[in-house]
C-alpha cells in the first residue's frame, strides 16, 4: 500500500479525528453514547453511510454540475441514510436498537463528517481512495463514540453491552453520567489527552 | 462536456432524483412486511409487559416468534367499545392496535377537525382475568403511548408499560426505561367517576403521616414535567373514554359474585 493511501486511512483515526480535532458530529456523539450497543450500531451506520456516499459521489464527480453540487450530494447521502434506517428497522435484532436511536439515525444526514468529507475529498479523488477516506472518517468518529459510551455505560448503568460488570460489587450507578453534559466532559478529557500526546495540535 | 449548461443541470438533477426515489420506494415496499411484523411483536410485548407476564427485556431476548406464541396462549378475548361502554365488535385475536391506529382513535376521542369517525377503542382481556387498555397522547417532543393492565375487579391497576417516540433520554424517557416508575402504577385505583381519572403529580405517592388518600395519584418524574403532564393527560383522556365501560363492568363485579374466587362475574351477568 502506498504512503498516501495509508495516510488517508490513518489520519482520520487519530491525527485528524473528525470529533476531537475537526469537532464535527458532536451532537450525535452526546446523544447516542449512553449504551455501548447504541454507540456501536451508530458507528457502523455512519461508516456505511460515509463510505458508500463517498464512493458513489466520487464515481459521479466528473458529471455533477458545479452549481447543484451540494444538492446532488444531499440526495445521495439522504438516500444512504434512509436505506440504513429501513434496513435496521426490518431485522429483529436491530429493531429495538433502531427505536432507541430514533431520530439520530435519520440525523446522520446532518452529521458534518459525511458532507464535509464528500466536499473536501470525494469530489477531487478517485473512487477507491474516496471510499477508504469515508470509511476511515466514519471509523474515527465511531472510535470516539465507543470510548465515550464505554465510560458512560460502565459508570452510568454499571454494565457493558447490557452485561452487568460493576453492579454485582454493590456499585450505585451515577445518574449524572447518563445525562448529555457528562459526554461533553468526557469528550473534553479525550481532547486533552490527545493534545498532550500530539504537541503540534496545541495553540501557542 | 460543459456540465454547467442549464439544460444539462436540469436533466441531471431530475434523473438523479427519479432514480433515488424509485430505489427508495422499491426498498421501502419490499421491507414493509418485516417492519410491520417487528412493530406488531413490539406492541404485543408491551401489552404482555403491562399485564406482568414478564419484563420487556425478557420478551426482547425471547424474539418475535416467542412473543406471538405467548400472546396467543394468554389472550382470552379482544373487542372494541364505544364511549358509552357498549361493545362494538369483536377483534381478531391476532390483531393489535399499532401506535398509528391509537393516534387515529385519539383524534376521534378528542373530536375536532381531525376526527375521522366515532371512537372505537380496544379492550384486551387475558385468560387470567386481567384487562389491558391502551393510552395515547402527546409528550414533550413527540407522541407517548402505553398500556395499562387492570386486575379482575377492573378497579385496581395490575401494571403499566409506556413507550414514546422521542422523549429526552434519562429524563422523559424514564416513562419507558424506568421500571420503578411503571411499578408505581401497580395497586393504584383510578377514579372513573371524575373527569380527572388519574394524576401524575409532585407528591403523588403517599408519605408517612399523610392523611389524604392518594389511590389515584403517583409521583411525577423529576426533570420531566412536560412528559409527566403529557402522560397524565393521555391517561385522563383514554381512561375517561373507557370510564363507562369500566363502571359498567365494576357494577357487575360489585355483586357478591366477585368475592367467591371460583365464580366468574361474566357468568353472573
Amino acid at each position: 500500500m502506498d504512503a498516501k493511501l495509508k495516510e488517508t486511512i490513518l489520519n482520520p483515526i487519530f491525527k485528524g479525528n473528525p470529533i476531537t480535532v475537526l469537532v464535527l458530529g458532536i451532537c450525535s456523539s452526546l446523544a447516542v453514547t449512553v449504551t455501548m450497543k447504541g454507540a456501536l450500531v451508530m458507528a457502523l451506520s455512519v461508516i456505511v453511510v460515509t463510505g458508500i456516499s463517498s464512493l458513489i459521489l466520487s464515481l459521479l464527480r466528473n458529471t455533477i454540475p458545479g452549481r447543484v453540487r451540494i444538492i446532488v450530494q444531499l440526495v445521495v447521502v439522504a438516500m444512504m441514510v434512509i436505506l440504513v434506517d429501513q434496513i435496521l428497522k426490518s431485522f429483529e435484532a436491530t429493531y429495538a436498537i433502531d427505536k432507541q436511536l430514533s431520530v439520530y439515525i435519520g440525523l446522520i444526514i446532518t452529521n458534518c463528517i459525511v458532507m464535509g468529507r464528500i466536499e473536501a475529498f470525494a469530489l477531487g479523488n478517485k473512487p477507491w481512495p474516496s471510499f477508504l477516506d469515508g470509511v476511515a472518517n466514519g471509523a474515527g468518529y465511531g472510535m470516539i463514540l465507543l470510548i465515550v459510551a464505554f465510560f458512560r455505560e460502565l459508570l452510568g448503568s454499571g454494565t457493558l453491552f447490557g452485561i452487568d460488570i460493576l453492579n454485582r460489587f454493590g456499585y450505585v450507578p451515577n445518574n449524572l453520567v447518563i445525562l448529555p453534559p457528562f459526554a461533553l466532559i468526557l469528550l473534553g478529557c479525550i481532547v486533552w489527552v490527545q493534545r498532550s500526546i500530539q504537541k503540534d495540535l496545541q495553540e501557542k | 462536456m460543459n456540465t454547467n449548461n442549464n439544460v444539462y443541470t436540469i436533466i441531471y438533477t431530475t434523473l438523479i432524483v427519479v432514480v433515488v426515489a424509485a430505489l427508495l420506494a422499491f426498498v421501502s415496499q419490499s421491507l414493509k412486511g418485516k417492519q410491520d411484523a417487528n412493530e406488531k411483536a413490539d406492541t404485543i410485548s408491551q401489552m404482555l409487559t403491562a399485564a406482568q407476564f414478564g419484563t420487556k427485556a425478557e420478551f426482547q431476548k425471547a424474539g418475535n416468534a416467542a412473543v406471538l406464541a405467548k400472546y396467543a396462549d394468554e389472550i382470552g378475548q379482544a373487542f372494541t367499545v364505544n364511549l358509552n361502554g357498549e361493545k362494538v365488535q369483536d377483534l381478531d385475536l391476532t390483531k393489535v392496535y399499532s401506535p398509528k391506529e391509537l393516534k387515529r382513535q385519539n383524534y376521534n376521542i378528542k373530536g375536532g377537525s381531525n376526527k375521522t369517525g366515532e371512537p372505537e377503542i380496544p379492550v384486551f382481556v387475558f385468560k387470567n382475568g386481567k384487562t389491558v387498555v391502551p393510552i395515547y397522547g402527546a409528550g414533550l417532543w413527540g407522541p407517548v403511548w402505553g398500556y395499562i393492565a387492570f386486575e379482575k375487579d377492573l378497579k385496581t391497576i395490575a401494571g403499566a408499560y409506556f413507550d414514546h417516540e422521542s422523549e429526552t433520554a434519562g429524563l422523559g424517557a424514564k416513562i419507558k426505561d424506568d421500571p420503578a416508575f411503571q411499578a408505581e402504577f401497580i395497586g393504584e385505583k383510578p377514579d372513573f367517576a371524575q373527569a380527572n381519572v388519574f394524576d401524575i403529580v409532585k407528591g403523588g405517592s403517599p408519605k408517612e403521616g399523610d392523611t389524604e388518600i392518594k389511590d389515584n395519584k403517583i409521583d411525577a418524574i423529576t426533570g420531566a414535567t412536560m412528559t409527566s403532564q403529557g402522560l397524565d393527560t393521555a391517561i385522563d383522556t383514554w381512561l375517561g373514554a373507557y370510564a363507562k365501560y369500566f363502571q359498567g363492568q365494576q357494577a357487575a363485579c360489585d355483586k357478591p359474585c366477585c368475592e367467591g374466587e371460583e365464580q366468574n362475574c361474566k357468568e353472573e351477568e
